[in-house]
């Protein structure tokens, strides 16, 4: 027993000093990379792992690689797709084995700064702030953090309200407005929603796209005068308890308690719910277009609902691409973003049309000249709500490094407010634990 | 230590056999224990380590200090941890004993003399044959406020049921799509340690007037203690990191009622990119599994 | 074998009654009717514990048949269409099969999981066999490792591990793929408690007749144990079949992917098919399942009670 607990514990010594050799301490903190490098006016001859959530076949990744490879014949791309919930931890393991695998990634617009302040992205400023007049301001804008360029976005996103046009009239109910003077309010929603259900026969008066999540719901607090959810030097003290929010977040669990919006369904849900006709209204992104243009349902669009009395705000944001500071090759890396964001419509929303709302300026104008958008009077409604949203009424999620806690104590918050916690407990629940989870921050 | 172990080895062999002997030990064993070593235990050595670190900064890039307790103190000064543990230890006393009965009343059930005997084991079977990420999802639309299981209780005159919606019900769905999953695999092991009672047993307390119910009190039972033990372990250590459904279903809601240890553990270490605090918190789980494992071998143990 | 915790059992292990080869079990004993009673009892009572099991999986089934898209709307009201599709299609497996590439990594996830079974098992055997029939020193520590190894939840290790199999260059190898799954401490704790319940007096009576211990235990032992072997196969299979979070952090070839993946592909941020999903999560399972159903017939009653003469 003695001597083989003795080579047990040799063992096990040996692998701690091993591990706290190899794995421990990082060089530096903070982007590496010495940002020497330029976007090169020939191609360079290279191999670059790509990193992305687009599926390769299913949403045509696979075209745009071979459309950027016909006019890059010198560079190479290895895409590899990985689920949007494993992006994470993926990157966690890649970037940190500081291989420089992968060259490029998918970044999620709100997590610039935090993915940013954990080193693993590469300044961009010097290289690409030029260019950046060809994207709308808003994704640059999320992009940036401490006023460096941290990646390009390729994608931009808004919402939308759209409803069911026969269990309206069903109803007798006059259905929302483009017009930006005629915006309809959440309060007016719920009532109407609410007829409808009663008159009109629907199941659901409202759904939410996405319910639970940030991204949704952060216009209601926003016109409610709350403001986004954090306040101070950099973002880093949290505002989730105060009037506007509380106020509205009555509202959001209102609509379910009252019956209006149906209690636990998830988001990957709440489309083919819709689709399903007999949901009077969704607010949804702009991404439900080309779904209801391949669908039966007799649809309209409007405007997203504004606060009672508030300002109009509606979400934005979507996937920029960011370069891995320790990629061996970032000039190749550099070619590929340009193409993908930068160069003409950007490769990305031409090669890919339809799927999202292009960051670039002369892509979005492409994409709302497209056939969803042109085809019918719904899908020129929405035409003209995504054109107004985006470049009036937009507010960028909260910008902050600790944007992953806030995102998933405050998801949480509002899931128990919509199952029946009280909302001023819940927020004040969900202010604390920001506290708490922003210290390692201060 | 060469004396104390159970008799049921073989006597210790003659000398002149002890290099053999050893020769047989280190080579049959090496293989095994070195995958183990190598692929779980060193890097696990590893994790604990990390917890006696802090980071200066944020993510897996930032600098190591050495900060000694820190992050437990961090961890049990957070009452949320505290819920959670209290959570974990309730779900599992609960789950684990409540799992293995019915998985043992199904193996009884099924290793009767029955028609299409091996048609309904297969059937229980399944469920854990699933991805838990395809059956997770399965059951969140099932269990919709609105799905079909609710339209069955309805039509049964129970009523809906709030289900995930409701921090009295989260839990105890998360139970049942778990058992949905569990029961049948640890089925098959209770089954092959049924198969191995001899008939014989069964013969002399048939001949001795034994009813069923005593039969099994006196016969199976004890007969059963080392599958039994096997099972209880290995589903007391499934539970424990159980995480996927609550991931998927609940996460971790509402008003964290669905909470578990290994939940909060990937949270740390994956979502939230704390792996101090998320290799901290695997600690303490596995400090607790260690914990109660030792204890079911106390109970279990040969004793003969 | 003395217990106990329980009153003695009559006749010891080592000593089996005369009637084992008889092979049946006691308790159908009484009248005629009774016992057929009793069977139409216990298989009605079977058929619905399957049902019980079964209901979700053919929902599953069921939902994967009609266009993705109708899964939900059919929950809502309960009915006949709830569970039986109004259009049935195979659009869901032939995407699965085309674009999703799920016959490739189905194969990928078979030659995984064998390679992992049949090393995991040549590594696991003879460490349950020498961990319950031979004493030696640190027995007891040896198997508290294998105990602790299994308890460690792969996912508090799978970052560190991920980076050290990059640096041993196993990214996007198959080799990546089986190793984390060969270790299995559970499979040898299950070896170990069915071979400590083999009758010692057969293996004392094997070495005086000079076989070797690599001998007693694969003509000994192993015949004896094919269920528990199976079952131990199962566990090691089972575990490789299903891991997601390790294939994803060590293979970024798309053409080494493993099935859990490809079901992943089902959903994105902005869509969700809950047809392929279903779909597919079935299709995996098809491959343990038929296994299960085929093994069936080697789960007999053990040969070890009577084998000993």
């Amino acid at each position: 027993m003695k001597r083989s607990t003795t080579i047990g514990v040799g063992l096990v010594l040996g692998a701690v000093l091993t591990t706290s050799a190899c794995g421990g301490g990082a060089d530096s903190a903070g982007g590496g990379g010495d940002g020497t490098w330029t976007i090169p006016a020939s191609d360079p001859t290279a191999t670059i792992d790509v990193v992305g959530i687009v599926d390769p076949v299913s949403e045509g990744m696979d075209e745009v690689v071979a459309a950027f490879e016909a006019d890059h014949p010198t560079i190479d791309v290895n895409y590899q797709y990985v689920p949007f919930d494993d992006l994470n931890s993926v990157l966690d393991s890649r970037i940190t084995s500081k291989t420089g695998d992968p060259d490029l990634f998918w970044v999620d617009q709100p997590r610039v700064p935090a993915l940013a302040a954990r080193g693993y992205l590469e300044d961009l400023t010097a290289q690409f702030s030029p260019h950046t007049g060809a994207l709308q301001e808003a994704t640059v804008a999320a992009s940036t953090y401490q006023d460096k360029l941290w990646s390009l976005p390729i994608s931009n996103s808004t919402q939308l309200l759209y409803y069911n046009l026969d269990l309206l009239e069903a109803a007798g109910v006059e259905p929302p407005s483009t017009d930006p003077a005629e915006r309809i309010t959440w309060q007016q929603l719920k009532e109407d929603a609410a007829t409808v259900q009663s008159e009109g026969g629907a199941a659901n008066g409202l759904l939410l796209g996405q319910p639970n999540r940030y991204y949704q719901l952060e216009p209601l607090p926003v016109s409610a005068g709350g403001g986004v959810g954090a306040a101070g030097e950099d973002n880093l003290t949290p505002a989730v308890d105060n009037e506007g929010w509380v106020e509205s977040m009555t509202y959001y669990g209102s609509l379910f308690a009252d019956g209006v919006h149906p209690r636990g369904i998830p988001a990957e849900q709440t489309n083919a719910t819709f689709l399903a006709g007999d949901t009077a209204y969704m607010v949804e992104g702009n991404w439900m277009v080309g779904k209801l243009a391949d669908s039966d349902l007799n649809w309209g669009a409007a405007l997203n609902p504004v606060w009672e009395g508030g300002e109009p705000a509606t979400p934005n944001g979507s996937w920029s691409v960011g370069i891995n500071p320790f990629s061996q090759d970032k000039e190749a890396a550099a070619v590929f973003l340009k193409w993908l964001a930068l160069d003409g419509e950007s490769g990305y929303a031409e090669h890919r049309p339809y799927a999202e709302l292009p960051a670039n300026l002369a892509g979005l104008e492409a994409y709302l000249a497209g056939p969803a958008f042109t085809g019918s009077e719904a899908g020129q409604q929405a035409a003209e709500v995504i054109a107004h949203e985006t470049a009036n009424t937009s507010v960028p999620r909260v910008s902050t490094v600790g944007y992953i806690e806030f995102e998933e104590i405050i998801g949480r918050a509002f899931s128990d407010i919509a199952n029946g916690s009280d909302p001023q407990g819940a927020l004040e629940g969900a202010q604390q634990e920001l506290v708490n989870a922003w210290q390692q921050y201060q | 230590m060469t004396t104390t172990t159970a008799p049921d080895a073989p006597a210790t062999a003659p000398g002149r056999r002890r290099g053999r002997g050893l020769a047989t030990i280190v080579v049959f064993l090496a293989p095994a224990v070195l995958a183990i070593l190598l692929l779980r235990v060193v890097p696990f050595v590893g994790a604990i380590r990390s917890t006696l670190f802090t980071r200066e900064g944020v993510g897996l890039l930032a600098e190591e200090r050495f900060s000694g307790l820190a992050n437990y103190v961090t961890l049990f000064s957070d009452e949320l941890f505290r819920e959670t543990l209290v959570r974990t230890l309730v779900f599992n006393l609960v789950l684990n004993p409540l799992q293995i009965a019915l998985a043992m009343v199904v193996a009884l059930l099924l290793t009767q003399r029955l028609p299409a005997r091996g048609l309904w084991r297969t059937a229980v079977f399944i469920p854990c044959t699933i991805p838990l990420v395809g059956s997770s999802i399965a059951w969140g639309v099932a269990l919709r406020p609105d799905g079909p299981a609710n339209g069955i209780l309805s039509a049964l005159g129970i009523g809906p049921q709030p289900f995930f919606t409701s921090p009295s019900q989260a839990l105890v769905s998360i139970m049942v799509v778990a058992s949905w999953v569990g029961i049948g695999y640890w089925m098959l092991f209770l089954i092959a340690g049924l198969n191995d009672i001899g008939e014989e047993f069964y013969e002399a307390a048939a001949l001795d007037g034994a009813g069923r119910w005593r039969t099994f009190w006196s016969i199976t039972l004890p007969m059963m203690r080392r599958p039994l033990l096997f099972v209880l372990v290995a589903d007391t250590v499934a539970n424990f990191v159980l995480f996927v459904p609550v991931q998927l279903l609940t996460n971790g809601g509402p008003e964290n009622s669905t909470t578990l240890l290994m939940f909060d553990a990937y949270r740390r270490t994956y979502t939230y990119s704390t792996p101090n605090l998320g290799a901290t918190s695997t600690v303490v789980l596995t400090l607790i599994m260690l914990l109660i494992v030792a204890v079911q071998f106390r109970l279990l143990r040969d004793r003969d | 074998m003395s217990t106990t915790t329980s009153p003695p059992v009559p006749g010891a292990r080592a000593v089996p009654g005369p009637g084992a080869a008889a092979r049946r079990r006691p308790s159908f004993s009484g009248p005629r009717l009774q016992r057929v009673l009793l069977l139409v009892l216990l298989t009605t009572a079977a058929a619905l514990v399957a049902l019980a099991f079964m209901l979700p999986t053919v929902w599953m089934l069921l939902g994967s048949l009609r266009p993705g898209s109708q899964v939900i709307s059919s929950v809502s009201p309960l009915g006949w269409h709830t569970l039986v599709p109004e259009t049935w299609t195979l659009e869901n497996y032939a995407a699965l099969f085309g674009q999703l590439g799920f016959g490739r990594s189905m194969a990928n996830s078979l030659w995984v999981a064998l390679w992992s079974v049949v090393i995991g098992l040549a590594l696991s055997i003879p460490a349950a066999y020498v961990l319950s029939v031979l004493r030696f020193r640190g027995r007891e520590a040896v198997f508290a490792v294998l105990v602790v190894g299994f308890m460690i939840p792969f996912e508090a290790i799978a970052i560190p591990l991920a980076q050290v199999f990059t640096e041993w260059n196993l990214n996007n190898t198959y080799l990546g793929l089986i190793l984390p799954g060969i270790g299995n401490g559970l499979a040898i704790f299950n070896m170990r408690q069915f071979f400590l319940g083999v009758p010692i007096s057969l293996r004392e009576a094997a070495l005086i007749d000079g076989a070797s211990e690599l001998r007693i235990m694969t003509r000994l032992y192993v015949p004896l144990s094919v269920t528990t072997i199976i079952n131990s196969a199962l566990l090691i299979f089972l575990a490789q079949w299903s891991s997601y979070l390790w294939p994803l952090l060590v293979i970024s070839d798309q053409a080494k992917q493993v099935a859990p993946i490809a079901i992943a592909r089902t959903f994105t941020d902005t869509e969700f098919n809950f047809g392929q999903m279903f779909g597919g999560a079935l299709l995996i399972s098809v491959v343990p399942a038929l296994l299960l159903f085929l093994l069936q017939r080697y789960f007999t009653q053990s040969v070890a009670r009577s084998g000993e003469k």
